[in-house]
């Protein structure tokens, strides 16, 4: 993923356009990401900052390329790589017993003469043969846990220069809507795996119908959120490329860039994009699917878990909870996984439960630090990562009323 | 030097006083280069009078001076100010002592109206050798005279040259009859065992020694009077100006570059600035920034940044500053000394060629510890750190520190490394600062740089 340093973005009229290479405008660059991809297959051992080079020196025959696409393009095959970081701290343990050693024959001189003898060069010889290394090796490796001078270990490749062009224009569009206040997708035939996606990366939203089966999601964005805007902006970055696999929708952004400057960003199908599928592991480390492994198959106390959620209309309202509660007699309580909220959010979110009032439904809010609990709806669990079992059985135990009999919530179990 | 004509037995009593020694090999008395001006004068007016000084001579015939009188291309001085008028004149009156004045107030000007004046060969030794080649500069300019490098891989000896004192010491007895008049800059670095041969191997009679501060730690400063002379001039700066002094000196150093690049880097840095004063010209507050963002749109504007980069890169030069540092290592080999650098890049640097270690700016809290307890335990004679090292960080107490750079930010490096640069007793503390050989705007500058000798709250004793 794209940091801000490396965001390339154009504003004109009003609109925003991150950086794009285009088969017709860039396809000379096929030729340069397939060198710069070859510095990185055949660069096991060498340091990040050779690497780098080597993908600068890849792109020499384009002056006009920025220096910060090429910048991104290093950071894009850096995140595909293991490093050797030097945990031990080996590299430490080498300065220390260098610079000791050299300490009683300050100053290391060019030229030894009359005055000091200790020559630089004969002095280095002599280290090294104290430390049976050769002075090449000790040089190299003095600054190795330095990140710049990391050496590589392995590196994931991609599947040819296209990937790697693809997969810029995807992380230029990722990095832009760091700056997003709002996000707006309409959606049709692929409504529910937007959805699943967009509860995945624990989205603020607010879905409502347009169309019998045409559907609006309004997203909170990253510029509107105070705290954590850094892990929120990479949770909505790590959707995209998911909404990118899907088809018949349509996105608009409305930016706000730190200086201030508002800008439209759009995007759809069209634009050529090309996304993918998080991996699997994405899906079983998320909080509901932790939960529904815990959960296992059986009832608990008469309960049964239903995960693929319906989807309730009220109005112009959509509902869709993360999972469903059926007792044996009938009764179901809905439950929906809050990760990211603003106290706004949650007012607007208890707003639109009213719409559903004749429905028992559960809220679980995550929270970080115990003092940030703003007042919520009555029928709340709180988790910090994960949403423990007994938690909800308490709360489905409770014979209550929906909503206005409710009991005030316990305070939150760990 | 040799004194022939007297045998073992004639030698009179104050010969001996003058530690003249009798070498058997040769059949005569052997001084101290030194020792000249000593003899010179009573022998030669004892001739004059005719009368016997010893037996069997009748005359003095004086081989020494190899000096020679000259004559300058040109004389091209500042007009001095009172101050330094009067240090050339007390120092004019016995022809040999210290002028005692603090950085940048402008002792180059009475070195050079000193040697301006005696029109004589002269040496000018300066501590590094950077400053060596800042003399060349000033002595070309002031006087139109190409003056003869000795040291640095260079050994030009011409009747005015300039040299270091680890040059001068190591070859003083090959051309210590050369000449006349010997300035020695920061002359506190005279006194030492070895480098104190660079006075002694001189038979010139004309020595004049700049300083801020004559005491050295180790009380050598004595030596001062007999290797060069006394105090001739002191600026009292408390009672002339009401101004206190602060604990350290600041010497600056311009690195050297060579004259192409010299002339390359005053041809890049005219560029960027007459750019700049252009676009002031409508917009007052045009600024750097406005400068980055109009060089994606107007190719002036790109040049402009470009030509800032180009000069960046000269200022940049790792090398050369490397050389300077040695040689402020050489002078100060056994006193702690502290380096600031601008990135973590010129950190590593230094500490791959020297050896010593370094603080970046990410450095481990258990290295960043261990490595400030070595400087001050003295398990390391130095240690070089990035200037963007936490406020918090506790830097430990040197006398000796040096800064690499000349930008704004290092502005800030100057001002924390002032506070851990401490007076110990009666010698104070020194912060070189190391930086790209002066432009014209440098030049003017050093009117501004005479406030920074005032800086400070501590008062200077003598």
């Amino acid at each position: 993923m794209l940091t801000r340093e490396y965001a390339l973005v154009a504003f004109r009229g009003g609109r925003a356009f991150p950086d794009r290479l285009t088969r017709r405008a860039h396809g000379h660059y096929l030729r340069y990401a397939e060198k710069a991809l070859r510095v990185y297959r055949n660069g096991v051992g060498r340091t990040r900052r050779d690497l780098h080079r080597g993908v600068e020196r890849a792109f020499a025959a384009e002056p006009d390329c920025p220096l910060r696409r090429i910048r991104a393009f290093c950071k894009l095959l850096d995140d595909r790589c293991e490093y050797d970081e030097d945990r031990r701290g080996a590299a430490a343990e080498l300065r220390k017993a260098v610079f000791r050693a050299a300490a009683t024959r300050h100053p290391l001189v060019r030229q030894p003469d009359r005055l000091f003898e200790s020559g630089e060069a004969a002095a280095k010889a002599e280290i090294a043969a104290m430390l049976g290394r050769r002075w090449q090796e000790i040089d190299r490796d003095l600054f190795a846990d330095v990140i710049e001078f990391q050496p590589l270990v392995s590196f994931d490749d991609l599947s040819g220069p296209a990937a790697l062009l693809s997969r810029y224009n995807v992380a230029q569009a990722q990095v832009a809507l760091f700056n997003a206040e709002k996000m707006t997708v309409w959606a049709g035939q692929d409504f529910k795996t937007i959805l699943r996606h967009a509860k995945l990366a624990r989205l603020m939203h607010t879905i409502s119908r347009d169309g019998e089966t045409r559907y609006v999601f309004r997203f909170d964005g990253p510029a509107s959120v105070l705290r954590e805007t850094r892990r929120y902006g990479a949770a909505m970055a790590r959707f995209l490329p998911a909404l990118l696999a899907c088809q018949d929708w349509r996105m608009s952004a409305n930016l706000r860039t730190q200086g201030g400057y508002r800008a439209r960003f759009d995007l759809s199908p069209d634009d050529g994009l090309t996304g993918h599928m998080p991996a699997p592991n994405e899906f079983d480390s998320s909080v509901e699917a932790a939960f529904a492994r815990k959960w296992g198959d059986e009832p608990r106390d008469r309960w049964r878990l239903i995960r693929e959620g319906a989807v309730l209309h009220r109005g112009q309202k959509v509902f869709v909870p993360d999972f469903t509660f059926r007792h044996e007699d009938g009764r179901e309580v809905l439950l929906e996984i809050i990760g990211y909220w603003t106290p706004e959010y949650l007012a607007a979110k208890a707003e639109t439960l009213k719409q559903f009032a004749d429905r028992r439904i559960l809220l679980a809010v995550s929270y970080s630090d115990r003092k940030e609990l703003p007042a919520l709806p009555s029928d709340t669990i709180h988790f910090k990562t994960a949403l423990q079992l007994k938690d909800v059985l308490s709360r489905l135990a409770e014979r209550s009323e929906p909503r206005a009999a409710a009991p005030p919530a316990a305070g939150p179990s760990s | 030097m040799l004194l022939q004509g007297w045998d073992r037995e004639a030698g009179p009593r104050w010969l001996l006083d003058l530690g003249a020694v009798w070498d058997g090999r040769v059949g005569a008395w052997r001084l101290d280069a030194i020792r000249y001006a000593d003899i010179a004068a009573p022998l030669s007016a004892a001739a004059e009078k005719a009368e016997t000084v010893g037996p069997p001579s009748e005359s003095f015939l004086d081989e020494v001076p190899k000096w020679r009188s000259l004559r300058w291309p040109k004389i091209d001085l500042p007009a001095l100010r009172e101050e330094q008028t009067a240090a050339v004149a007390s120092w004019q009156a016995s022809g040999r002592g210290l002028v005692v004045m603090p950085t940048g107030t402008g002792k180059t000007v009475v070195a050079l109206k000193i040697m301006a004046d005696a029109a004589v060969s002269s040496l000018v030794v300066a501590p590094v050798r950077d400053l060596m080649y800042q003399w060349h500069r000033r002595i070309f300019e002031a006087l139109g005279y190409d003056a003869g490098v000795i040291g640095d891989g260079v050994h030009r000896v011409r009747p005015v040259s300039v040299t270091t004192y680890d040059s001068a010491c190591i070859h003083m007895e090959k051309f210590g009859d050369q000449f006349g008049l010997l300035i020695f800059d920061e002359c506190h670095h005279l006194p030492g065992q070895i480098r104190r041969d660079a006075a002694r191997m001189s038979a010139a009679p004309l020595r004049l020694g700049l300083t801020a501060t004559p005491h050295r730690a180790d009380g050598r400063h004595i030596d001062l009077d007999e290797l060069i002379g006394p105090v001739v001039y002191l600026q009292d700066v408390a009672a002339a100006r009401g101004r206190t002094l602060a604990d350290y000196d600041v010497v600056r150093i311009p690195v050297k570059l060579s004259a192409e690049e010299q002339s390359r880097y005053d041809e890049l840095s005219r560029q960027v600035r007459s750019y700049m004063v252009e676009r002031r010209k409508e917009l007052p507050a045009y600024s750097w920034q406005d400068l980055c963002g109009d060089a994606a749109d107007t190719p002036e504007a790109r040049r402009a940044l470009i030509a800032y980069h180009a000069k960046q890169a000269i200022e940049d030069r790792a090398e050369e500053k490397l050389r300077v540092l040695e040689d402020l290592f050489r002078l100060h080999h056994s006193e702690p000394c502290l380096v600031f650098v601008g990135s973590n890049a010129m950190a590593r640097d230094v500490s791959r060629r020297f050896l010593i270690p370094c603080l970046l700016a990410h450095s481990r809290k258990q290295e960043r510890l261990e490595v400030l307890q070595g400087l001050e335990r003295g398990d390391y004679p130095a240690l070089v750190a990035n200037q963007v090292l936490d406020e918090g960080v506790d830097l430990p107490e040197v006398k000796v520190a040096m800064v690499i750079g000349g930008s704004a930010s290092s502005r800030q490096a100057k001002q924390r490394l002032g506070r851990v640069l401490r007076r110990r007793g009666n010698t104070r503390a020194v912060l070189y600062e190391i930086v790209t050989a002066e432009t014209n705007e440098e030049k003017r500058s050093r009117t501004r740089r005479r406030s920074d000798a005032y800086a400070g709250t501590k008062r200077w004793k003598k």
